[in-house]
């Protein structure tokens, strides 16, 4: 597909101030509004209800501009359908190209199960508050994750095995529901294996196979052991899953503040217009998705 | 800011010198009520309106509107423009442009800022008319009974004639083509003062003036209070609506009967709605009236204050009329007022 011209958004008559088409940056500055096309280059099944789609930006300049931290999201669009807020799943360093690990849970998700390599869709972002991977060096790490909260988390957990010698202990807890839901597992286990990352897998529903832990993504904590006063934890899952992560880290001793958490609410607009992501007076799309503890409790209705 | 006076009856030139160049939208009588519409005549201006039914903020951000055009098979954006007639609006009463100032600060001046009200916002002039309170007004709690800004023109009516604060150098020269301005005397400033007073007197002193009603709301967060008033909501959102500063919004994309063209657009949308916090899965985060109803009255008068350093909350007192069930800020304030003298008593 060629790019076309940047479309015209809003002409204001007759001021005339506004009726240039605006390009490029000016209009990504401009017209926060607009999905910029980017093609699927690589689709990979994870469970039955979950793919790893790669995404290339396809204008050069946006490519270029395109950086995120862990943590951010992008807003992904199907001209037609709508679009869905998702977590950016691969590290910063992965130049170029975007990851997005996407359940199918409804209407958007189906459509774009449903899509090719090759297929053209609308990406605008990134967008929010990610976690604090300077702030986090030089510290141990304990990240928990819960079903497809595993896929904000592996944006940050490829950034830091990227620079891992920047980092100190790393533990990774990551609970499903069955073995089947595991995603991720190849990657992990080889750097368990490596003896990058301290892993423990758990599930509710072992099958024959099964070789890990059962149980909730709580039950490592009995025989975890860690520096509190120097480990960051970060915890992503489903919304009944934080209350008990945070009890286990505050239980070991790890500060309000170092304790981060990426929420889920539902989102529209992703930059703090819309109002349906707020939580008190936060806009989880700008002021988080990730907010330490500390913020959390502070906002009427987190968790 | 520029003073200057102009007799009462110049009011309708200067509506007839805007209407040259621009598209007046001003208040005027419908069935019993008023509401802001476009005008063909200065006759039809209601210049003495209470509180219309609805706000302004249609002229701003419309019910409905298409942020842009793409074709479905190939997921490109299409050309589309967006005609936006310069406008003025006039008679806007000090809560309304105190409500432009503050969706100012979230469409126009913060981190994104959103072309489509930007475009309307500057194409807009806003003339300012004082007024009278009605029963159900309180913006003189939240400081909103004066507008300091936002306006091109304001028109104080001091008794036979108008002192006009001067704002902006378009509306300056049309006043100064279409009236006879002239510079205030002793007697138009003392009058002026008068006119202010007897305003700031009027307001209903019913209306319980609780100040720190930010942190109470966080201090009693968890009153079934909450429960008795949300419970009754019949989520209508007919205070969403007509409220001045509610600028929640949904996206959505609707095709062409053939599939292949459409167009995404963006409506109205109220956190009273209830499926408005409902994520995939179907996990609600405000289930029921009493989150919803907490929510919204926690973003009026506690969360947009944390952020802009004033409430959201105008005090028009427009939700007060809409809502079927009683529900408004005015019965949050009451039992504030009412916990005080539980503890007098
Ligand atoms: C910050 C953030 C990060 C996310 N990251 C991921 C991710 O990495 N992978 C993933 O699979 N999912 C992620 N989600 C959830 C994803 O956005 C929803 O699954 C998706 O919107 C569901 O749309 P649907 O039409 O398929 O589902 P339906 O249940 O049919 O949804 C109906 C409509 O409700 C709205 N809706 C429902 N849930 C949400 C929601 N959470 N946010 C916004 N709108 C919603 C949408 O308008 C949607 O069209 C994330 C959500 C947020 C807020
Ligand atoms: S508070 Fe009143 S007006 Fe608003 S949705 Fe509920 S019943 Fe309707
Ligand atoms: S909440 Fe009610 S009184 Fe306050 S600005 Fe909105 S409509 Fe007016
Ligand atoms: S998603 Fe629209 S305000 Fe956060």
């Amino acid at each position: 597909m060629m790019l076309r011209e940047p479309a015209r958004v809003v002409e204001v008559n007759p001021l005339g101030n506004m009726t240039t088409p605006l390009t490029g940056e000016e209009l990504m500055a401009n017209n926060p509004y607009r999905p910029w096309p980017a093609r699927i280059t690589s689709i990979t099944d994870l469970t039955p209800t979950e793919k790893l789609f790669e995404f290339r930006l396809i204008d050069e300049r946006i490519r270029e501009a395109f950086r995120h931290e862990p943590g951010q999201f992008v807003e992904l669009s199907l001209f037609g359908v709508g679009e869905a807020p998702i977590s950016i799943s691969s590290s910063p360093s992965k130049r170029g190209f975007i990851e997005l690990c996407v359940r199918r849970a409804g209407r958007f998700t189906e459509a774009l199960h449903a899509m090719q390599c090759g297929d053209i869709v609308g990406i605008r972002g990134p967008f929010g508050r990610g976690f604090p991977f300077e702030r986090m060096k030089h510290h141990d790490i304990l990240l928990v994750a819960g079903g497809l909260g595993i896929a904000p988390l592996r944006s940050l957990i490829n950034n830091i095995h990227d620079e891992r010698s920047e980092f100190g202990k790393v533990t990774i807890i990551y609970g499903s529901r069955s073995p089947s839901e595991v995603m991720f597992r190849d990657q992990f286990e080889m750097w368990r294996h490596r003896k990058d990352f301290d892993l423990y897998l758990t599930v509710d529903h072992p099958d024959d196979t099964w070789d890990g832990e059962v149980g909730l993504v709580t039950k490592p904590f009995e025989h975890l052991e860690l520096d509190a006063r120097h480990t960051y934890g970060a915890v992503c899952g489903p919304p009944v899953m934080y209350r008990f992560v945070i009890d286990e880290m505050r239980k070991k001793g790890i500060e309000y503040d170092h304790i981060y958490c990426s929420f889920e609410r539902h989102m529209k607009c992703g930059m703090g217009k819309c109002g349906h992501c707020q939580i008190g007076h936060q806009y989880v799309c700008i002021d988080g998705p990730v907010f330490n503890y500390w913020e959390a409790k502070n906002i009427q209705g987190s968790m | 800011m520029l003073y200057r006076v102009i007799d009462a009856e110049e009011r309708d030139a200067l509506v007839s010198a805007f209407m040259q160049e621009y598209e007046v939208v001003a208040p005027v009588k419908r069935g019993r009520g008023y509401v802001f519409d476009v005008i063909e005549s200065p006759d039809e201006i209601a210049y003495d309106y209470s509180t219309t039914t609805a706000s302004l903020k249609k002229y701003l951000l419309p019910p409905r509107e298409t942020l842009m055009t793409f074709n479905a098979v190939d997921n490109c954006i299409t050309e589309h423009a967006e005609c936006i007639p310069p406008r003025v609006i006039f008679g806007a009463h000090a809560c309304d442009i105190n409500a432009i100032n503050r969706l100012d600060q979230v469409f126009r001046d913060g981190r994104y800022p959103d072309p489509y009200y930007t475009a309307r916002r500057e194409a807009t002039l806003v003339v300012g008319m004082s007024c009278m309170p009605t029963d159900d007004c309180f913006c003189h709690l939240w400081d909103a009974d004066e507008a300091r800004f936002g306006y091109d023109l304001f028109l104080h009516d001091i008794g036979g004639r108008y002192l006009v604060s001067i704002s902006s150098v378009e509306a300056a020269n049309i006043l100064e083509a279409a009236c006879n301005p002239r510079v205030a005397t002793d007697e138009d400033r003392s009058d002026f003062r008068q006119a202010t007073r007897t305003r700031q007197l009027s307001f209903n002193q019913n209306i319980p003036d609780i100040q720190d009603v930010a942190m109470l709301m966080d201090a009693f967060h968890k009153d079934e209070f909450w429960d008795e008033l949300g419970g009754r909501c019949l989520s209508c959102s007919a205070c969403a609506a007509v409220c001045p500063t509610c600028f929640c919004f949904d996206l959505q994309d609707r095709l062409s009967p053939d599939g292949t063209q459409g167009e995404r657009y963006r409506v109205w949308d109220a956190c009273t709605s209830p499926q408005f916090a409902e994520v995939a899965g179907g996990h609600n985060f405000r289930p029921d009236g009493r989150e919803r109803v907490r929510h919204r009255m926690y973003h009026k008068l506690n969360g947009f204050l944390a952020n802009y350093d004033r409430m959201l909350c105008v005090g028009c007192g427009r939700c007060v009329s809409a809502c079927k069930a009683d529900i408004n800020p005015i019965r949050v304030l009451e039992f504030f007022e009412e916990k005080g003298s539980e503890h007098d008593a």
